[in-house]
Parts: C-alpha cells; structure tokens; sequence
C-alpha cells in the first residue's frame, strides 16, 4: 500500500488541476452571472434568506436541460443566503437506486433529490422525508404571500402529496398528449383522434411503411417509467380502477381492453423497433419524419423542434389525449419534485428549505425559462402565473400549433390522481406491470395471460 | 487440393462473417461519433460523410467534459491493478507452493467470493464505505474492486506457479537463495506471461466496472463509464457525442491489448498445453 499512496496522491493533484482547468469556463460565466443578479424580487420575501448561511447541501438531480439550466442559476441562490450548493448528476435509472440506499441507510447524502412522484408513498410510508407543511406554515422560513403555493400546478402537488401533506415541491413536470403531422392528416383529411378508435383509424390510414412512415408510435420498452408510463392513461380510459374494492387490480375485462389496444396499434402501425423504444426514440424518430403521430410527453417538443436534427419544423401540432371509452382523457402526472431528506440536522433541512423554495419560485421559473440566457429554454414550469405570461406562450407557441393550449388543457381537465397506483409497492408492481406489458405486447403471453400472471405475482407484494 | 481449397475458402467466408458481426458495433461507434447529430439519424445510414470533430471537442473540451472522468478511470484502474499484483503474487505463490492447513479451503475461499452475484452485495459494500466515511473516494472504489480482482488474479496466477518446476527452486535453493530470494529472482522471471495476462485482465475488469462505480461513486470519483451514462438523458439521446465518449474510453483498453497481445496468448496457452492443473 506504501509504495501505492505517493502515485495516487500526485495522480489526484494532477486530477484535480485537470478538473479545474475543464471547469474554468462555465465557472467565470456562473461568476458573472451572479454579479449581475438582481436579488430584489427574492428580497421581497418577508424571510431572512442568510439565517443559515454557511451551509452546504448535496443536490442529486437528473442530466436535463431543465435541471442545467438551475445549476447554471446556483451562484445567485449562494449570493442570495449563503448557502452552499452541490449538484450531483445522475441518470434517471439511477438516481432512483442511489436516493433510496441513501435514505434507508439515513445517511443524508443527498440533502434533496429529483424525485419520482411515485415514490412518495414509500417515502411517506417510512417518514424518509419531511411533511413539508411544516416548512410551508413557518413564517420564519416562508412568505406565503411571497411564495404562493397555490400557484404551483394542483395536479402536480397532489400527485406529491400523501394524504393530504406534500412530500415534494415540484419543480419541473410534464403531460401526454398527442403530437401529430400537420402536414400528413391534411393531405388525407383527417382530424386529430378525439377517442382511441379514431387514434388507431388514423393510424391506419397514414401507415404507409413502404414510404417509410408510420402510423403511430408509444413508448415499447418495458420499465414502470416507460410503457408503464403510457399504458396506465389506457387503462384508466378503458374504464379501469386500480384499486377495485378496495383491492390493487391489473386484470379483468377493462385491463384486457385496454391492453389489447395497446398491443393492436403497437403490432399493426407502429415500426417493429418501437417495441424497444423510450420516448427519445420516439421523439428522434418522429423528428425524421417516419412517425405520423404519437402519445407522449409535451416536452418532447424541443427535441422534434431541434434545427440540428429535426426536419419536421414547422409541420407539428398538437392536440389532447384521445377519449377513451369511459368517456375520460387520461394525462400521465409527472413532475420532478424536491422532498426534504429527514435525516439531516435541523440546520442542513433549513438549508435545504430554503433551496427549494427558491427553485419553486415564481421568480426562479421565469429565469430558467423563458427569462434563462441560454440556449434551452424550460418547456414544464411547475407555475400557472408563468404558464400565462405572455413571454412564455410566445416562446412555447413557437413549437407548433395548439402547443400552450393544448398543454395547458391537459393539466387542468385531463389529470388523475389514480392515473398509477399510489402504494409504497410502487416499485416492484411497476416493474412487474412493465414485464407484463412487454410480454403481451412480444406475443410471449396472450393478454389475458400477461395480466393474470401480473395480478398473481402482485397480490402477495401488496400483503407482504 | 479443390477440396482443401475449398475448405479454406469457406473457413476464410465464415470467419470474415463472424469479424463482420463482431466489428460491426465498433466500426459502427467510430463512424457515429464523427458524424454530426442528424447524419447519425439519416435514414438510409450514410456511409459517405463529411466527419466531424464536433463531438469530440464537446466530449472533451465542452461544459461537461469527461476528462476529469478518464483521469478518475485511470487512477481507479492503475490502483486497482497495481495493489492487486502486490497482494495477489505471494498469495498465489503460497497456494501453489507451501503446505500450510487450511489450504484447500483457502483456495475454494478465493473462487467461492466469484461465485455471488455482485448486484446482491452492492448495498452492503455501501453502508461499510458509508460508515467509514469512503463513499465517492478513490480508496472506497479500489477497496471495493480488489474484492473481485484479487481473487480472480489470485486464481489466475496460482495455475502459472504450479506450472514450473519444482526442480528449479530447488536449484536456487541448493545455491543458497532464501524463499523470497527465490521468488523475485527465479519463479517471477518464469511467469511474466501470466503476470501480463493477469495485469491486462485486473485492469480492463476496473476500466470497464459500472455496477458498482455507479453506487460508490460520486462528483469527486466518477470514472468515465458512469459519467457516459449522462449522455441518454431523459430528454434525448446524444448518440454522437455518446460515440465520441465511447471511442474515447476504448482507446486505453485497446493500446493494452495490442501491446500485451503477445503474453496473452502465450499466457493463455501456456497453462492449457501443460495442462498443469488449476485446483
């Protein structure tokens, strides 16, 4: 080990003065970024942003643009309370693993942590992280009047809610909805689909493979943040409750409807690959021009609206999730959300308090979005004031017709609290959902085989 | 002489379809990450293109360069090696040669730790580095990573030393040479071939390790194979500069695998051919 430590200490000197020289740049940015700041609009708060200055918290956030865009905006929130920031980028499949070692262990590694909002249940469930009720109703740490909660997207807090209490404040969400070619559903004549018949008659009438372009295409692969991301709005709209009687349910006739649509428009009029697919397949493929129409996340638009690879611009629109036969449109709820880890000192949890309240804020929305200097500008801000700020609807409108309405319809008419089972079993019974879809969807298991097998497997989680 | 030409022309046909399918990915990385974002998407795949450095300067020299990544890669991948080989060639050595009790359950010790699956003892490995406060440091991830490269270079090792004769210590012996004497100046010279192999083998297992890199580590240790992973983000997948990082982390391992080709071979078959027996 001796003759070991000489060639790593020396080795880390040179790592860190290489760390230093590749940081340098975007350093002197942030720096500059920091000097011109107006602080006012945050010292309008009635609360002493600097009481626990000289903290320093760990923030594990996901590599997105939305998330860049806050680190880029961290010198001002040092400025602002003298709190320390440090982010940690972790991809999303992990940042799920890493967070969840870190609470159980209590270990308070991450101060906060982009959150799935489906995980709370089980956060709630073991009191991993901080009602943040408490934080809300201190006057020492909030200025309701400053902060406005109840400006912050309801669907998004009550998906982060448990209860009653929330668990996490939303920072950055999203919707499903339909994106769609202009250009090809005029030149049949064809509408945007109202109810999931039509979305598969569409589908049929613009798949034309030979001319490389599909009819439609959703999210294939399988994982509890992928088509168990799009299958449950299926679900929901066929008429199906997750929780019958009382009783989590996968199966039974609406499921089956449900998936076999799924698997209808997948097999007939989606590529062969999109079995395999994420959303940023999806999104690339369509950005070429081979997919017609798809069902997925609002801010998919900036990637189909990308000049460096997109070659649809300016042929997109948008429109609502179809009806299903329940008569409901089912949006998917999803937010990235800020909880407070309860394993940290009181000190740290103020930090981190305040932390959040500051990227929830009306003020630090607008600047990483439509106000940010930068090239990638926030598609989901958590806030109904900035969703109506004339800046924002002009920016946003630029990704194609309807965009802002139709985004903003989904949120308000078109969410479910129910839309994925909200127990701490999350995890696992997503996962296991996703396997089932899959192998319905691969021809491995017939429908109702697929679903049986599921409900089998998740009935004795839901004991245990 | 037809039919012998025959064969070797369908030897030569299948071999250059099975080089075909292995190179494929490779080739298909490199020419990825010099095309720029829409070529990677053109359909059909262009062949002919004008390359790019683009996403190698992004990769390398843009706001989240992964040079500090390659640096943490090596320092974890030397480290690892080179403590390994201290510890692994008197164990091995000591297995082959002295009889000591508890041997044989000493040598199915070693393989037995191979033999669990790593991703069941992740957890555990990360509250022992948490409670000593080693998590996101080089000395946490080398500790971790020397529970499997030892014993597999251990197990590596032991079958070269039973390899050489015994007769040729004892010649040492007789001319006066103690134990250690004898290892460094007789036994080590007669296994370089295995010590290569086990060297290029502990390094490319570290250099490539993710599972484990990608709990323990942090901002500070963060080797290039984690840091890659931010490149599929929830927002798109950056194929070229994907490709670029891809390329990028294959170098080192191909340079050790050209320069080190000749012992693995000689080492690889030296051991088989005498058929001297691994335990």
């Amino acid at each position: 080990m001796s003759s070991f430590t000489p060639t790593r200490r020396t080795l880390l000197k040179t790592g860190t003065a290489a760390a230093a020289f590749a940081t340098l740049g975007p350093a002197f940015l942030r720096q500059a970024a920091a000097q011109d700041a107006d602080l006012a609009p945050y010292k309008s708060a009635q609360i002493d942003w600097q009481q626990v200055s000289g903290e320093t918290i760990t923030v594990a956030v996901i590599p997105a643009s939305y998330f860049e865009n806050l680190i880029t905006l961290a010198p001002q929130f040092k400025a602002l309370t003298g709190i320390d920031v440090r982010f940690e980028k972790i991809p999303p499949a992990q940042i799920r693993q890493k967070s969840v070692i870190d609470l159980t262990s209590k270990t308070g590694t991450y101060a906060t942590h982009a959150a799935d909002p489906m995980y709370y249940a089980l956060y709630a469930a073991n009191k991993w992280v901080e009602p943040l009720d408490t934080y809300l109703a201190d006057k020492s740490l909030t200025d309701p009047a400053w902060f406005k909660l109840d400006d912050i997207i309801p669907a998004w807090r009550s998906a982060n809610g448990i209860d009653g209490k929330l668990y996490g404040m939303p920072y950055d969400g999203e919707v499903t909805i339909q994106v769609y070619r202009k250009d090809l559903y005029d030149a049949k004549g064809l509408k945007p689909a109202d109810t999931l018949e039509a979305y598969m008659s569409n589908a049929a009438a613009l798949n034309t493979p030979n001319d490389r372009v599909w009819g439609a295409a959703l999210r294939g692969v399988a994982g509890a943040g992928q088509n168990m991301y799009i299958y449950p709005s299926i679900f929901r709209e066929f008429g199906g409750d997750w929780m019958k009687g009382g009783k989590l349910t996968v199966n039974g006739p609406e499921a089956e409807a449900a998936l076999a649509w799924y698997v209808d428009i997948m097999k007939k009029y989606a590529p062969t690959a999109a079995a395999n697919w994420n959303w940023p397949d999806i999104a690339d493929a369509f950005s070429q021009g081979t997919v017609a129409s798809y069902i997925d996340a609002h801010s998919s638009a900036s990637v189909i609206n990308n000049p460096e690879k997109s070659k649809v611009i300016g042929k997109v629109a948008y429109a609502r999730w179809p009806k299903g036969p329940s008569g409901k449109r089912t949006t998917s709820i999803w937010n990235w959300g800020f909880p407070i880890n309860s394993a940290l000192p009181e000190k740290k949890r103020k930090a981190t308090w305040l932390f959040i309240q500051w990227a929830a804020s009306a003020e630090t929305q607008a600047r990483t979005a439509h106000k940010f200097a930068g090239p990638t500008k926030r598609s989901g801000v958590n806030r109904t004031s900035v969703w109506k700020d004339p800046d924002y609807i002009k920016l946003m409108n630029g990704f194609g017709e309807n965009f802002v309405e139709v985004t903003m319809g989904a949120l308000q008419e078109d969410t479910d609290v129910d839309w994925r089972p909200r127990v701490p079993q999350w995890p696992a019974i997503g996962d296991t959902m996703a396997t089932a879809i899959q192998s319905a969807l691969s021809g491995q298991a017939t429908i109702k085989a697929a679903l049986d097998d599921a409900q089998r497997r998740i009935e004795p989680m839901m004991r245990g | 002489m037809t039919a012998k030409r025959l064969r070797i022309i369908a030897l030569l046909a299948i071999s250059t379809v099975f080089l075909l399918a292995w190179a494929f990915p490779i080739v298909w990385s490199v020419m990825n990450s010099l095309k720029t974002d829409s070529d990677v998407l053109a359909y059909p795949p262009k062949l002919v293109f004008t390359p790019t450095w683009e996403a190698y300067r992004d990769v390398l020299f843009g706001s989240g360069s992964i040079l500090p990544n390659l640096l943490s890669s090596v320092i974890i991948s030397v480290g690892t090696t080179v403590v390994t080989m201290l510890m692994a060639v008197p164990a091995a050595y000591a297995l082959a040669r002295l009889r000591f009790r508890g041997k044989k359950f000493a040598g199915f010790y070693v393989l037995a730790t191979q033999m669990l699956p790593p991703v069941g003892i992740i957890i555990p490995y990360f509250l022992v580095l948490r409670n000593i406060g080693w998590i996101d440091t080089y000395q946490g991830i080398i500790l971790i990573y020397l529970s499997f490269s030892l014993p597999f270079a251990i197990w590596l090792l032991v079958s070269y030393f039973e390899d050489i004769p015994f007769e040729m210590e004892e010649a040492a012996y007789l001319d006066g040479a103690s134990r250690l004497k004898t290892l460094w100046r007789i036994i080590i010279p007669q296994v370089r071939g295995g010590i290569a192999v086990t060297v290029v083998f502990v390094f490319l297992n570290a250099w490539n390790e993710f599972l484990f890199a990608v709990v323990l580590s942090g901002n500070t240790v963060r080797p290039v194979t984690v840091a890659m992973f931010n490149f599929v983000s929830v927002e798109q997948t950056l194929w070229a500069k994907l490709a670029a990082v891809s390329v990028l982390a294959m170098l080192p391992v191909v340079v050790l695998g050209v320069v080190a080709q000749k012992h693995i071979v000689k080492g690889l078959t030296v051991g088989a051919v005498k058929g001297g027996g691994r335990r």
